[in-house]
């Protein structure tokens, strides 16, 4: 449209709105009979015009006031009381965290500007203040202190202790799975820092790989205590803080807190659970597509199992699967009796190694099986040579050095590199089933084509044949079974 | 800036000034103000306007701040509803609360990108729409005031803003 045709479409549009004329549509119709785009255009504003309702009637700041009370970010160099902004280390639903440094005290100090918005509601502010200073009485070396809780001109300010590093959420990410002791001390580390919040009555409720940090040194803490209400408050005003609010984050929170009961000690459990099994494998346990499919499946679905998904021990993974059980009376009561079965496992490492040392047995003689069966094959073949015997032979010979290759490479893994060795068992296992019933199966027909000619010979072709069927539809399972604990 | 033809030029160098007084004395009504009470948008900009002049700052008149208030309190709510959306979004990856995501959607403040957009693209056709849309809508001025600050009646202010209202009605809910 030219601006000619624009300013004819505005002229004709406020004489419309002036005539007030009923039969508007037939009085643009003669206005603009000879120009059809203009009357398109003017048929469609005067038509939205009619539909437009309350919209742009009420200015903006009436209707949403608290935007203008949104936070301001602090720059490099910003005083707020007593603290000097050095710069921002992220922004969350809470608000914004800066690094500072406190001259007072001479250290620094990560402060967190409690969005506005959250805390507008006294009584919101109250319960925050009741929660820092429990928070505050927390001094535990896994757990990220609290120092102060400031009312800054009117806004609140939270500075605690700066950890310098990267969260658990990131070595999640990261590709690298932790080894058996790795997990093991995590676990523990954790549990412990926990233990000593439960023991004063002091409740998480948000626990997530993002709320635990592993400092440069080496060490983990928990940030976050005493906060996770603030994850509750609707930014768009007051009176959406009530009952029927989820707090928490949806894929941590335990099946009650979903259900909108109160968080307890075992709500920590649970989401101390998930985090375990996330840290051991790389995921969820609940894991389903999205969000909610994911909640749906904590109030409603088993767990996967973890045993098959990461390298962890039988104590650990029974741990974990307690932790992770749908009503808080079957889990641990508290972080504490984490700490304790933790240890009881760990206290017995020897079993398992024992375990793993049969299954490594197990894998060397199914080896031998597999040389003595070509060598019979070999000896079938000098006293009967036919053309299906020699292929048998070469066949078994094939077949024995690529299905014992596969097993000297697991035995292998399992003792240079243990982690890997889950996701190398759940590659090879089903090949080697197939090697060993086609090995099985062709000493088998050895045994029948040399049955006339030589008893003996046949028998033990036969003994073979159904040796490697035991071994490995019986035995590799159990022997399996008491070193990686129920996976197959 | 020039739409209403008035000399403006060291208002318009001092804009600025404006918008970083209005974010101040926002957030310090906000810290005061409780919950539930509404702020007047005008009462804002009549503050900055008395504390700006009263620092010896050259304006011609009210009107001519008035209309660079308008535009700083359309970059700064608009600017604070972008920053909230995207904070939602990013949250809305591992955090959700049952009212939340009821009530969000069709909250006008969740609109006000959009919007931004829509008279970004009116502005192109008619400027003086857009100034009165962000007198009327963002500085919350009267029709009387809004007229005044453009110069022009009331009538015309109003008939205008009919307009742009139309139009930015059609472009919003053609998505």
């Amino acid at each position: 449209m030219t601006s000619a045709q624009q300013r004819r479409v505005r002229d004709l549009f406020e004489a419309a709105l002036d005539r007030e004329d009923p039969n508007v549509v037939a009085w643009i119709g003669e206005q603009t009979a000879d120009d059809p785009v203009v009357r398109a255009e003017l048929l469609s504003l005067v038509d939205h015009h009619s539909r437009a309702g309350v919209f742009l009637e009420r200015p903006i700041v009436e209707q949403a006031s608290e935007l203008l009370g949104d936070e301001d970010p602090l720059a490099p160099g910003d005083q707020v009381g007593p603290y000097l902004v050095v710069r921002e280390l992220g922004r969350g639903g809470m608000g914004r965290v800066y690094l500072a440094s406190d001259p007072r005290l001479g250290r620094t100090v990560a402060l967190k500007a409690l969005a506005p918005n959250l805390t507008r509601d006294p009584l919101q502010r109250e319960r925050l203040r009741r929660e820092a200073r429990a928070a505050a009485a927390l001094t535990h070396p896994g757990i990220c202190t609290v120092y102060a809780l400031e009312e800054i001109d009117g806004q609140l300010y939270i500075a605690s202790e700066f950890v310098d590093g990267g969260t658990l959420a990131d070595e999640i990410r990261s590709q690298r799975r932790p080894s058996r002791e790795q997990l093991s001390a995590t676990a523990r580390e954790l549990a412990a820092a926990l233990a000593s919040a439960h023991g004063k009555g002091i409740v998480h409720r948000d626990l997530k790989p993002e709320n635990v940090m592993r400092t440069r040194d080496g060490r983990l803490k928990i940030l976050d205590f005493g906060l996770a209400q603030l994850n509750a408050a609707v930014p768009d005003g007051p009176g959406l803080t009530q009952a029927g609010m989820l707090i928490g984050t949806p894929a941590y929170m335990a099946p009650e807190q979903i259900n909108g009961q109160p968080a307890d000690q075992r709500s920590d459990v649970f989401a101390l659970g998930v985090l375990f099994y996330e840290y051991a494998c790389g995921a969820h346990p609940f894991a389903s597509g999205t969000t909610l499919a994911t909640v749906a499946r904590v109030l409603e679905g088993q767990a996967s199992p973890i045993a098959g998904r990461a390298d962890v021990s039988h104590g650990v993974a029974a741990v974990i699967t307690r932790c992770l059980k749908k009503s808080p009376a079957d889990r641990f009561g508290s972080a504490a009796e984490i700490v304790a079965a933790l240890d009881a496992a760990s206290a017995d490492p020897g079993v398992s190694g024992q375990h793993a040392l049969w299954w490594r047995g197990h894998q060397v003689a199914i080896v031998a099986i597999y040389a003595g069966g070509v060598v019979l094959a070999w000896q079938i073949k000098e006293w009967i040579e036919t053309p299906l015997t020699v292929g048998i032979f070469l066949a078994l010979g094939g077949l024995a050095t690529v299905a014992g290759i596969l097993r000297g490479h697991l035995v292998f893994t399992s003792a240079v590199n243990p982690s890997r060795l889950p996701i190398e068992r759940r590659r090879t296992s089903r090949p080697l089933l197939l090697l060993d019933g086609i090995t099985a199966i062709l000493l088998v027909a050895d045994a029948l084509l040399v049955a006339r000619a030589r008893a003996l010979p046949a028998l033990l072709a036969l003994a073979l044949g159904v040796g490697i069927t035991l071994a490995s539809v019986v035995l590799e399972p159990a022997t399996t079974e008491a070193a990686f604990g129920g996976e197959r | 800036m020039n739409a209403n033809e008035q000399p403006v030029g060291d208002a318009d160098a001092l804009a600025p000034v404006v918008y970083d007084e209005l974010r101040r004395l926002a957030a310090a009504y906000m810290r005061r103000e409780r919950p539930g009470q509404t702020l007047q948008a005008t009462a804002l900009v009549h503050e900055a306007y008395l504390r700006l002049a009263g620092a010896g700052t050259p304006w011609n008149d009210e009107r001519h701040f008035v209309g660079i208030a308008a535009r700083s309190m359309r970059q700064i709510l608009v600017e604070r509803a972008r920053a909230r959306g995207a904070q939602k979004r990013w949250a809305g990856l591992d955090r959700v609360s049952m009212t939340d995501a009821l009530a969000v959607a069709s909250a006008p403040v969740n609109q006000l990108p959009a919007l931004d957009d829509a008279l970004n693209r009116l502005e192109q056709i008619d400027p003086e729409q857009a100034r009165i849309v962000e007198l009327r809508y963002f500085a919350g001025l009267s029709i009387e005031d809004a007229a005044a600050a453009l110069d022009i009646s009331p009538a015309t202010l109003k008939r205008r803003f009919a307009l742009a209202r139309a139009w930015l009605f059609r472009e919003m809910s053609a998505g």
